[in-house]
C-alpha cells in the first residue's frame, strides 16, 4: 500500500471508530494528573507519602517520556537534597536508561556529597562501558564519593572494568590506600580475569593491599594461584597477617573444586622451598593435612636435627583431623621437654573432640579420656572438658559430670554440661540424667550466665547465644 | 473398580460411638471412601446419608466435627438440613459453618442467612463470617443492617462487607456512623472494597473511596493508624489515577 493511501485509511477509520474505542486508546497512557500528584508528594517533604511518590516512580508511569520529565525537570527543581537522593535512586532502580544523562549531570555537578553519591550509584544502575571512565576518575578523586564510586565501579554492568583496574593496580602512582581499593573492587566482582593481578598484589609493598589480595585468592583462587599465593605467605611480616594468609591458602586447598591439585601445588611449592620457607610453609601444609604431608612431618620429627624436629611437631600439632591421634599420643608420652608435651597435648585437646576429624563419637570420648589421663595441668584439663561438649551423647555428660565436684575443674564442667544440656533432643532424651546434672550445675556454679542457663533447661526453655 | 459398601459398616458403627482419645484406625476406611466418592455418585450419596445420621442424636461432639469436616470435602444440598439444625447449637455450630461454607449449594448459603437472623453473639459472627467466606452477595442487605448494633458484631459485619466487596457493600460501610473501635474496622473494610474495585477496573469506584478516606483524615494525622491509612488511600488514589 502506497503511504498516502495508508494515511487516508487511518483517517477514516478513526472517523468511523466507536467513541469508546478512541476512549480507551485515550485513557492508555497514565494521567498526567498523576506525574503532578506524585510530584507534588516528592516535593511536600512528607516522610509518609514520599515512598508512596517514589513507589510510582520505580514501577509506575510507564515510558521514557516520564522517566525524562522527572529527571530532567523535576529532579533539578528539587529544591530539598534530601528528595533529590531519594528521587534518584528512585529512577536508578526504574531502571530506564533515558534518566542516565540527567543523572550523570547530578552525579559530576556542585551537589552535595550524598546527592552525588546517590548519583553515582544511579550511573552504575542505569550506565555501561561509556560510564567507566568517569566513575574511575571519582574514585581516585576527592574523598567524599570515594565509596559510592567504589561500589559502582562493583556493581555497574561492563566487561572493561577489571582491564582498567587491573592497570590501575599496576600504577606506580596509586597510593597504597588506592591500591587497597582496587583489590577490594576486584575481588568483589569476581572475575578470574583479574587472577594475575591480585597474585602480584599478594606481594605488594602494603601490607593492607597483601593481606586483601591473598583473601581475594582464598575466595577466588585455584591450584595455578598456589604458588604466588605461597609468595604472599612468605611476603607476611607479621602473625596476623601470616595466619591471615595461611587460612586464605588452606581455603584453596581445602575447598576448591581442583583442591587436590591446589595441596599438590602447595606440597611442590614447599619441596622447591629453602629451609627458611618450609620453617613458614609447613605449618600452612599441615593444616591442609594427607598422606604425602604425613610423610614429610614423620621425616622430620625423627631427623637428629632439633629444628627439623620442632618443625615436625609443630606441624603434627595443628593437623586438621584425628587422623594422627596415635602419633599425638606416642609423642607426648615420650616428649623431651614440657615444651614439647604442651604443644603436642594441645594439638591432642584441639582434634580430639573436632566434629569432622574422621572419628565416631564413642572414638572421640575414647580420645578425650586418654588425653585427660596425660593432661597434668588443671587449664588443659579444663579446655578438653569444655571441648567435650562438642561431642554431643549423654556419655559425654557421665564423663563430664564427676569434675564438677573437682574445684578447681567445676566451671569448666558446668560450662561443658549447660551447653551438652543446650541440645534439647540430648537433654529431653535423657531427662532424668540431664535434670539432676543441673541440678549440680545450680549447686556448684559462681556463674550467673552458666547458672541462668542451668535454670532455663530445667524449665525446658531455651537459651540464646549472645552475638559476639 | 465400585466400592465395597459392605466394608464401611463396621467403620461407620464405630464413629457413631467414637469420642476423643479412643482408637481411630477405622478413619482411614472411611477417608479412602470419601476419596473414592469423588466422581462417584452414589457412594457419594450412601456416604452422605450415613453421615447425615450421625449429625443428630447423641453422637459425641467428636464423631460430630469428624463428620463435619468429611462433608466440607463430600457434601450436597441434602446434607445442608442436618448441617443447619447444628447452627444453634454452641458446641457444633463452628463446624457445622466449616461444612456449609465449603458446600457448592445455594440450600448452604440459605442455612447460614436464615441463622443468621436466629443466633446471637459469637454465633452471630460465626454466620457472618461464613456468609463472607463462601461470597454471598444476597447477603449484603442484611449484613450491612448489623453495622449499627453491637460494637463486636458491628465490626464483624464491617470485615464482612468489605470481603463481599459489592457497591451496596460500600455504601453501606460509607453510610455507617462508627464509633471508637468500629471506625477503624469500617476504615479498613471501606479500603479492602476499594482495592476489590480497582482489581476489577473500576477505578472510578475506588477512587470515591479513597477520596473521601483521605479527606477525612487530612493532612495532619494524628495517630500512627491515621498515617496508615493516610498512606494507604494516597497510595490507592495513585494507583487508581494510573
Amino acid at each position: 500500500m502506497r503511504p498516502v493511501n495508508a494515511v487516508v485509511c487511518l483517517v477514516i477509520l478513526l472517523a468511523f471508530a466507536p467513541p469508546s474505542l478512541l476512549a480507551a486508546e485515550a485513557a492508555e497512557p497514565p494521567s498526567r494528573d498523576v506525574l503532578d500528584s506524585v510530584v507534588e508528594l516528592i516535593r511536600s517533604g512528607d516522610a509518609d507519602l514520599l515512598p508512596v511518590a517514589l513507589e510510582k516512580v520505580r514501577g509506575g508511569l510507564k515510558g521514557e517520556d516520564f522517566t525524562r520529565e522527572l529527571a530532567e525537570v523535576v529532579l533539578p527543581g528539587l529544591e530539598r537534597s534530601q528528595e533529590k537522593a531519594a528521587l534518584i535512586a528512585a529512577l536508578s532502580d526504574r531502571g530506564d536508561k533515558a534518566a542516565l544523562p540527567a543523572i550523570m549531570a547530578m552525579a559530576q555537578g556542585p551537589a552535595e556529597a550524598f546527592v552525588r553519591a546517590a548519583a553515582i550509584r544511579g550511573v552504575a544502575a542505569l550506565g555501561g562501558p561509556d560510564e567507566v571512565p568517569f566513575l574511575e576518575s571519582v574514585l581516585f578523586g576527592e574523598s567524599g564519593t570515594v565509596d559510592a564510586a567504589r561500589g559502582a565501579l562493583v556493581a555497574i554492568r561492563s566487561d572493561i572494568v577489571s582491564p582498567r583496574m587491573v592497570i590501575a593496580l599496576g600504577d606506580k602512582a596509586r597510593s597504597g590506600s588506592q591500591r587497597l581499593v582496587i583489590v577490594g573492587i576486584l575481588s568483589e566482582r569476581r572475575e578470574t580475569s583479574a587472577l594475575p593481578a591480585l597474585v602480584a598484589a599478594a606481594v605488594d609493598a602494603d601490607a593492607d593491599v597483601r593481606a586483601a589480595a591473598m583473601k581475594a585468592l582464598g575466595a577466588m583462587g585455584g591450584p595455578e594461584q598456589i604458588p604466588g599465593m605461597v609468595a604472599g605467605l612468605l611476603a607476611s611480616r607479621t602473625d596476623t597477617e601470616r595466619s591471615e594468609a595461611d587460612r586464605a591458602i588452606v581455603q584453596v586447598c581445602k575447598e576448591h573444586r581442583s583442591k587436590d591439585l591446589a595441596a599438590a601445588a602447595l606440597l611442590d611449592r614447599f619441596r622447591a622451598a629453602d629451609p627458611a620457607a618450609r620453617e613458614v610453609l609447613l605449618p600452612t601444609l599441615a593444616r591442609v593435612g594427607g598422606a604425602a604431608v604425613l610423610e614429610i612431618v614423620d621425616g622430620l620429627i625423627a631427623s637428629p636435627d632439633a629444628a627439623d624436629r620442632k618443625l615436625g611437631l609443630v606441624a603434627l600439632s595443628r593437623w586438621p583431623d584425628a587422623t594422627v591421634k596415635d602419633r599425638l599420643l606416642h609423642l607426648v608420652a615420650q616428649a623431651s621437654t614440657e615444651e614439647e608435651r604442651e604443644m603436642l597435648l594441645a594439638g591432642l585437646i584441639r582434634i580430639a573432640p573436632l566434629p569432622n576429624n574422621s572419628l565416631e563419637p564413642v572414638e572421640k570420648l575414647a580420645l578425650v579420656e586418654q588425653t585427660m589421663a596425660l593432661c597434668r595441668r588443671d587449664q588443659d584439663r579444663g579446655r578438653l572438658l569444655e571441648r567435650a561438649s562438642a561431642i554431643r551423647t549423654v556419655e559425654t555428660l557421665r564423663f563430664v559430670l564427676p569434675y564438677a565436684d573437682q574445684p578447681a575443674l567445676a566451671e569448666s564442667a558446668c560450662q561443658s554440661i549447660v551447653e551438652l544440656a543446650h541440645q534439647r533432643k540430648l537433654r529431653d532424651g535423657n531427662k532424668d540424667e540431664f535434670m539432676a546434672a543441673l541440678d549440680t550445675v545450680l549447686a556448684t556454679t559462681k556463674n550467673e550466665e552458666i547458672a541462668d542457663r542451668a535454670q532455663r533447661y530445667k524449665l525446658g526453655k531455651t537459651w540464646e547465644r549472645k552475638k559476639q | 473398580m465400585a466400592f465395597d459398601l459392605n466394608a464401611l459398616d463396621a467403620p461407620f458403627t464405630a464413629l457413631a460411638g467414637f469420642d476423643w482419645g479412643a482408637d481411630a484406625d477405622f478413619f482411614k476406611s472411611i477417608d479412602a471412601a470419601v476419596v473414592a466418592a469423588h466422581g462417584d455418585t452414589s457412594l457419594r450419596a450412601d456416604l452422605e446419608k450415613r453421615f447425615g445420621a450421625l449429625l443428630g442424636g447423641s453422637t459425641s461432639r467428636a464423631t460430630k466435627e469428624y463428620v463435619c469436616r468429611k462433608l466440607a470435602m463430600i457434601g450436597t444440598g441434602v446434607s445442608v438440613p442436618a448441617l443447619a439444625a447444628l447452627l444453634t447449637d454452641a458446641d457444633n455450630s463452628h463446624m457445622a459453618r466449616f461444612a456449609l461454607e465449603r458446600i457448592d449449594a445455594p440450600e448452604a448459603a440459605a442455612a447460614l442467612r436464615k441463622a443468621l437472623g436466629v443466633v446471637e453473639g459469637s454465633l452471630k459472627i460465626g454466620m457472618i463470617s461464613s456468609l463472607a467466606s463462601r461470597g454471598d452477595l444476597q447477603s449484603v442487605a442484611v449484613i450491612g443492617g448489623l453495622l449499627g448494633g453491637d460494637a463486636t458484631i458491628a465490626a464483624a459485619a464491617a470485615a464482612a462487607l468489605g470481603t463481599l466487596a459489592t457497591p451496596e457493600a460500600a455504601a453501606a460501610l460509607a453510610g455507617a456512623k462508627p464509633a471508637g473501635d468500629m471506625a477503624a474496622a469500617v476504615v479498613d473494610a471501606r479500603l479492602a472494597c476499594a482495592e476489590a474495585f480497582l482489581a476489577k477496573g473500576d477505578r472510578k469506584a475506588a477512587k470515591a473511596i479513597y477520596s473521601s478516606i483521605s479527606a477525612s483524615i487530612g493532612d495532619a494525622p494524628k495517630t500512627h493508624r491515621e498515617r496508615a491509612v493516610r498512606v494507604a488511600a494516597k497510595r490507592g488514589l495513585l494507583a487508581a489515577a494510573e
